[in-house]
């Protein structure tokens, strides 16, 4: 465990390094949340009070909740593993008494842990600033929800990132366009964290349901706003559950193949 | 009456008929050659090792050379568990390498001239302390090994710099630390001296020379540096399209392949060079440098009469080029294979 510890601790040392780059990524994480917030607001300063089953307190509760979420989940470290297996980087760490996944899984952790520091300051300042209306959630139940489904979403993303990295075992050139299309596209438009997914059509909703990207952000702020509570939010932790276990079964069987198969490019 | 006694030789590397095969993808050039490999790409097995077997005894410094592509670096990274076999057995100190377990790790290192472990944008000591908890040296072990190998190296002054504002060279002694933290029993070495300046390179081999002396450490190595190989390795592995073509004692292979020593001389003035061709072969003439290939037995004799005779100003006698002696040693294996 000492071994993880360690490497929790240079990710964070990494993590300043360049110390531009990273106020620059906050600056751009506000005026992401900044601009989704007026946005939402003068759809609501119109006569209608409910949009979509969202009046004006839960939808902008749902913006702010995204930065949140969005700081947990998917900001993922592990993205540079399929650069590190094109490159041949990835035979440092095979080479070493280390399990990669956990290696990998501690280095998310820690940058996660930054993000989250960082994102709970803006979202103070955010909130002192704008004065929204705010939903508070009171229900432990609905909290319970939200943070367990919260920790399972980030597995699920994390997972996800190692089995689309896998590709590039077999393929040296895929790994990167894969991976956009995975995160970019599948992630950030499926799972809700560019709008409310109950605004689309209810056929689309079935659909989508049965993959496992609602159940990265949009699911959990469900639970946190109490729009899914009672047996329909058991089930949905039962089935976020399900993904992550079977998520991760697939994981190490497509690692278990795609190392047997790596030809440990660089020299 | 005789008592036979037979030391048992504990064999530290084994390696029995190992075969590896790459699927390779083939490229065409250009932007509809792009298209085709997207549309259908042409997959082609590349043989890298064919049969390979040899074994290296405890405590043993072995050299494995050979021209690029020929299955080297393969055989190491099969040997560290990177690579997995397609057919034939390793074995390294009683493990099977791929199944890369704990103990086994912790027991060998693979050290690459081309690759890194340091944190680029971390001084160097940053990643000893996380070699340190990954391999879960005990501190004392850890603060001697490192205080013996930052006198060795000669990098005190450079533990607490941020890697990426290091040299080639002081970066490499570096990587080797960070290689060499855990004491490891087994080392592979590719090409530890590539891209260094000399007196660097005469560092790393004394280094290796002494490692392998004080721990007892077995190791593998490869190079292209001639140097590197006379000065450490008495035993040397020849490879070349996968194949083994010479395993045995250095001296034997320079011996059997390297017929020729090269004078360099440097004339003090002009002079009938065709007094030098009695000497030996001219290979070239650049006033006031020439080059002479002399046969490796005269050599000395050869260098006497030269510096009496001739207006010299400085004369050296080098070795052939290893990869000219490799070059010889197929051209001679080849007709030996063609005899029987």
């Amino acid at each position: 465990m000492k071994k993880y510890l360690s490497v929790f601790k240079i990710s964070f040392a990494q993590e300043f390094a360049y110390r531009l780059s990273f106020v620059m990524w906050r600056v751009r994480n506000v005026m992401q949340i900044v601009l989704v917030f007026f946005l939402w607001d003068s759809v609501f300063s119109g006569t209608q009070k409910i949009i979509f089953g969202y009046d004006k307190a839960k939808i902008i509760t749902y913006v702010f909740g995204l930065i949140i979420v969005r700081a947990f989940v998917l900001s993922a470290r592990a993205q540079d593993v399929a650069g590190e297996i094109q490159r041949g980087e990835i035979v440092n760490l095979l080479l070493k008494p280390v399990s990669y996944f956990k290696y990998w899984i501690t280095r998310d952790i820690s940058s996660k842990a930054l993000n989250l520091l960082f994102a709970t300051c803006e979202w103070v300042i955010l909130y002192l600033i704008l004065k929204p209306e705010f939903f508070f959630q009171k229900d432990p139940v609905s909290l319970g929800g939200f943070f367990l489904l919260v920790a399972l979403a980030m597995f699920i993303f994390f997972v996800l990132i190692f089995i689309v990295s896998a590709i590039t075992f077999w393929m040296p050139e895929a790994g990167w366009g894969m991976q956009f299309l995975i995160i970019v596209v599948a992630v950030e438009f499926l799972s809700g964290g560019l709008f409310p997914l109950d605004i689309l059509p209810s056929a689309i909703q079935k659909i989508l349901y049965l993959t496992p990207f609602p159940y990265l952000i949009f699911f959990p702020l469900q639970a946190y706003l109490g729009k899914i509570s009672g047996l329909l939010l058991i089930k949905g932790i039962i089935v976020s559950a399900f993904w992550a276990l079977t998520l991760w079964l697939l994981m190490k069987t497509i690692w278990y193949r795609g190392l047997k198969v790596y030809n440990s490019p660089g020299k | 009456m005789f008592v036979v006694y037979l030391a048992k030789v504990e064999k530290a590397i084994i390696v029995d008929h190992l075969v590896k095969n790459f699927e390779v993808t083939e490229r065409k050039p250009g932007l509809i050659g792009a298209f085709e490999n997207i549309v259908s790409p042409k997959k082609k097995i590349a043989r890298a090792l064919k049969d390979v077997s040899f074994t290296v005894a405890k405590g043993e410094l072995v050299g494995f050379i050979g021209p690029n592509g020929a299955g080297k670096t393969t055989t190491l990274k099969i040997l560290a568990g990177l690579l997995f076999p397609t057919a034939g057995v390793t074995q390294v100190l009683g493990f099977d390498p791929w199944e890369r377990k704990t103990e086994f790790l912790k027991r060998i290192s693979l050290v690459m001239g081309q690759k890194n472990q340091l944190w680029w944008d971390l001084p160097a000591i940053e990643t000893f302390e996380l070699n340190r908890a990954i391999y879960e040296i005990p501190k004392k072990a850890y603060k001697e090994s490192l205080e013996e190998l930052v006198t060795l190296l000669e990098v005190e002054k450079l533990l607490n710099i941020q890697v990426r504002r290091l040299s080639l060279g002081q970066r490499m002694r570096l990587e080797l630390i960070a290689a060499l933290l855990h004491t490891p029993e087994i080392l592979f070495f590719d090409e530890p001296t590539l891209g260094l300046d000399l007196v660097a390179q005469e560092k790393i081999r004394n280094f290796i020379y002494d490692y392998n002396r004080k721990h007892e450490a077995t190791i593998l190595l490869t190079s292209h540096n001639m140097n590197d190989l006379i000065n450490l390795a008495r035993r040397v592995i020849v490879i070349d399209e996968g194949k083994i073509i010479f395993d045995g004692i250095l001296d034997e292979l320079i011996a059997r392949f390297a017929k020729e020593k090269i004078i360099k001389l440097t004339l003090s003035k002009e002079m009938d060079l065709k007094e030098l061709e009695k000497i030996g072969k001219v290979k070239k003439i650049q006033f006031p440098e020439v080059v002479i290939n002399v046969p490796r037995s005269t050599a000395a004799v050869a260098a006497a009469e030269l510096l009496q005779s001739f207006p010299i100003a400085d004369l050296t006698i080098e070795e052939e080029n290893i990869e000219d002696i490799i070059r010889k040693v197929f051209r001679g294996e080849t007709r030996k294979a063609f005899r029987k």
